[in-house]
């Protein structure tokens, strides 16, 4: 009598599955402290997060449960929504001057070559020291009295002071040619890896074609680099949105709110007012833009990737 | 029947036993402290390593309290702006300092949450009979929340004050500023020659608001007796407006300093742009040893003007003042240590060696003050001493907000033309007063 197992599997299938249910317990295992970690670190603290935005939390003391009432005061505050447009403002702009500039410099690197990589290594320097520091650091060549560097170059020339920091409509532009000076170059190295994929021939092909430099840019460099500018793109709009300590260090929001940005916002609510609900509810409201802009640059990358497949 | 009896015994003697304990442990408590017990946990903007005047004096007097009690003093400096709001939650969750700095204006928020212990119940007799009366009793009083002293004033200063340099005012005849605001406005005006400009003022900062300070020249009926706020719609917050508008259309207050902090203003008096500029006076002495472009001897300080007559203005505050965790286990030694702090031995140390007004008064009766070193020490002690000095209220509603509004509406007072009144009708709606 031949015994047929129940279940309808083999001893060789049933090997199948006990491999694979001990690869999925190697994988577990690998990846449960990171996730356990990503939990603890992220996860935990954002639902915290969001639970403190529904209480009244004033210096640290919890006076209840405050239901929308945060997020109700914070849209019904007409420097929120201020806020909000200078934080687009300074995250589009900062995109607009930081992304053509880490093109520019990538695409000197792969000129320069090992010159280049030294040019990529001086650049990167801004973008290894702090950013408050970064702030301070302009801050005294910005300063618009003989001690200052900008301002001794421009007596040079005969010029007075330009008061830059201290001027409502040129604050916003100098915080943010600040920030690109300290990250443009991370943005660099990224696009010079993805240059770095494209491959030569392609461009001998073009030359061979007759195509001129310009044209062999918009036809294979662009479109074979998108991937790696959305990549970019996603990564440096996250980063601009939520920068504060470069505007801390160098406005401190100011002149005249010129310069208080929906991150500023947060830090000033919640760390200098120490309104810890109202200063969550800001967090709330930024995660979910942020949340916004991070799918749609998913959909750009997903449709780019589609098309090219 | 014998076995009751020796019960009984046993409870009177157990009962006899507590009430001597009771009745013997505070003294056991200090005297165990003085056999070496434990450490004393202090959060501080200090460092008992750093080199500052006044650092190396709390070294000094901490190495004399340790050697002389055996008691260990750990000083764990802290960010000056954090202190409170570190100490606070780390008294919720039980790891709290013994001893914390705290700065006057928060002492409400820290007492509302319970951080704080009652100082009456540890200090001794002699501290409360000797030194409490010895010091300034505008500072000590608002340190009594119900009948509890939750905290100890350190270092009596008038907080913001105007530093001047007399070598320009000497260029336009006068000794010190004029301390009316109608002629203060006038000199300041001609002070500003070439780059140099004549009054400096910061108006971007988290804790220090110059139009407050140009206010309190109405004295300490400023603050509403009742609710502790300021009437940012009346009379003398627009009269105040109108000096500022008054300054900087002289050219006394410059438009391209709209966004500058206490530090920037105080950093550049010391390289000489300033003839006068609102400073943190207990810095007098650091700003004497890094002046810039002029002679330190020509460094002066100068109550603010005031309005209508009145004394010139002291606004005494934000100040230190140290506080005893309610959470301390460790109570005793804490507040021995405390009381250290404020012998006047100490005082005359933190006088003499860190430039500092001293806390105990009786101390300036000392030959040493007659001395031309110490004239500036006289100097801030006669304006703490004076008429128009003052502190604010126990409890100002939005202390924690109302510096950078009212910071905002002084850039808009000096940056844009709009009417005061609609500039200081929106700091009070922002306030939601």
């Amino acid at each position: 009598m031949v015994s047929v197992p129940a279940s309808g599997t083999t001893p060789f299938t049933r090997s199948i599955e006990d491999a694979a249910r001990a690869g999925r317990r190697v994988g577990t295992t690998l990846v449960g402290p990171a996730v356990l970690v990503v939990i603890a670190v992220n996860i935990l603290p954002a639902f915290f997060g969001f639970y403190s935005s529904l209480r009244k939390i004033f210096f640290f003391g919890d006076e209840g449960f405050a239901g929308l009432d945060n997020f109700r005061s914070l849209f019904a505050d007409p420097l929120t929504w201020e806020a909000i447009g200078r934080s687009l403002i300074f995250t589009f702009g900062a995109l607009a001057l930081a992304v053509p500039l880490a093109l520019l410099a990538a695409l000197a690197v792969r000129e320069l070559g090992a010159r280049g990589r030294i040019l990529l290594t001086i650049l990167l320097v801004p973008w290894a020291m702090s950013p408050i520091v970064v702030a301070l650091l302009w801050k005294w060549i910005l300063l618009p009295s003989p001690g200052g560097l900008f301002a001794s170059i421009l007596a040079t020339f005969g010029m007075p002071p330009a008061n830059l920091l201290s001027n409502p409509t040129w604050a916003m532009p100098t915080v943010i040619a600040v920030a690109v000076w300290r990250t443009f170059a991370f943005a660099a190295i990224i696009l010079t890896a993805g240059l770095g994929q494209i491959p030569k021939d392609l461009y001998k092909a073009a030359a061979v074609d007759g195509l001129t430099a310009m044209e062999r840019f918009s036809r294979i460099t662009v479109p074979l680099l998108a991937p790696s500018i959305l990549i970019v793109l996603s990564m440096l709009t996250i980063s601009y949105f939520n920068e504060v300590q470069v505007i801390i260090g160098l406005t401190s929001g100011g002149p005249i709110h010129s310069t208080t940005t929906l991150a500023y916002q947060l830090y000033l609510t919640g760390f200098v007012e120490l309104d810890q609900g109202r200063g969550n509810a800001i967090a709330v409201v930024m995660f979910l833009i942020n949340l916004v802009l991070i799918v749609g640059y998913v959909q750009l990358l997903g449709n780019k990737k589609g098309g090219e497949g | 029947m014998a076995g009751t009896g020796s019960r009984l015994i046993d409870r009177r003697s157990a009962l006899k036993g507590g009430l001597a304990a009771g009745v013997a442990m505070p003294f056991i408590a200090r005297s165990g402290f003085a056999q070496g017990a434990g450490t004393v946990r202090i959060w501080t903007f200090m460092s008992a390593e750093g080199q500052s005047p006044r650092e190396k004096v709390f070294k000094t007097l901490i190495d004399e309290f340790e050697a002389k009690n055996k008691v260990k003093v750990v000083v764990e400096p802290q960010p000056f702006q954090e202190l409170e709001t570190k100490f606070v939650a780390a008294v919720a969750q039980k790891r709290a300092p013994d001893l914390v700095w705290l700065r006057d204006t928060f002492l409400s928020l820290v007492v509302d949450r319970k951080g704080l212990a009652d100082l009456n119940e540890v200090l001794t007799p002699d501290f409360k009979r000797d030194a409490l009366p010895d010091m300034f009793e505008v500072f000590t009083q608002k340190s009594v929340f119900d009948g509890k002293r939750v905290s100890l004033p350190i270092w009596p200063s008038p907080a913001q004050i105007i530093f001047y340099r007399k070598d320009t005012l000497r260029e336009i005849g006068l000794d010190a500023p004029p301390l009316a605001w109608e002629t203060f406005t006038d000199a300041a005006a001609k002070l500003t020659k070439g780059d140099r400009i004549g009054f400096g003022l910061p108006t971007s900062d988290n804790s220090v608001s110059a139009f407050i300070n140009i206010m309190s020249g109405f004295g300490p009926e400023i603050f509403d007796k009742t609710t502790g706020r300021l009437n940012l719609t009346g009379p003398q917050a627009i009269e105040t407006a109108n000096v500022v508008r008054a300054l900087v259309a002289k050219g006394a207050v410059s438009k391209t300093l709209l966004n500058a902090m206490g530090d920037d203003i105080q950093d550049q008096f010391a390289a000489g742009r300033f003839a006068m500029a609102q400073a943190f006076a207990p810095r007098f002495q650091q700003y004497q040893k890094i002046a810039a472009g002029y002679d330190p001897k020509e460094l002066a300080v100068s109550a603010w003007p005031s309005f209508g007559g009145r004394p010139p203005a002291v606004l005494l505050g934000p100040y230190w003042t140290v506080g005893l965790a309610a959470t301390s286990q460790n109570k005793e030694a804490a507040a021995a240590f405390l009381e250290s702090l404020y012998t006047p031995a100490a005082s005359m140390r933190w006088a003499k060696d860190a430039g500092l007004i001293p806390d105990r008064r009786s101390v300036m009766k000392d030959p040493w003050f007659e001395k031309p070193e110490a004239a500036v020490t006289r100097n801030f002690y006669e304006l703490l001493s004076g008429k128009g000095a003052f502190v604010f209220p126990q409890r100002v509603p939005d202390i924690t907000k109302i510096f950078s509004v009212l910071n905002t509406s002084l850039q808009e007072i000096i940056g844009t033309d709009e009417k005061v009144e609609v500039i200081l009708a929106r700091a009070k709606t922002t306030l939601n007063w």
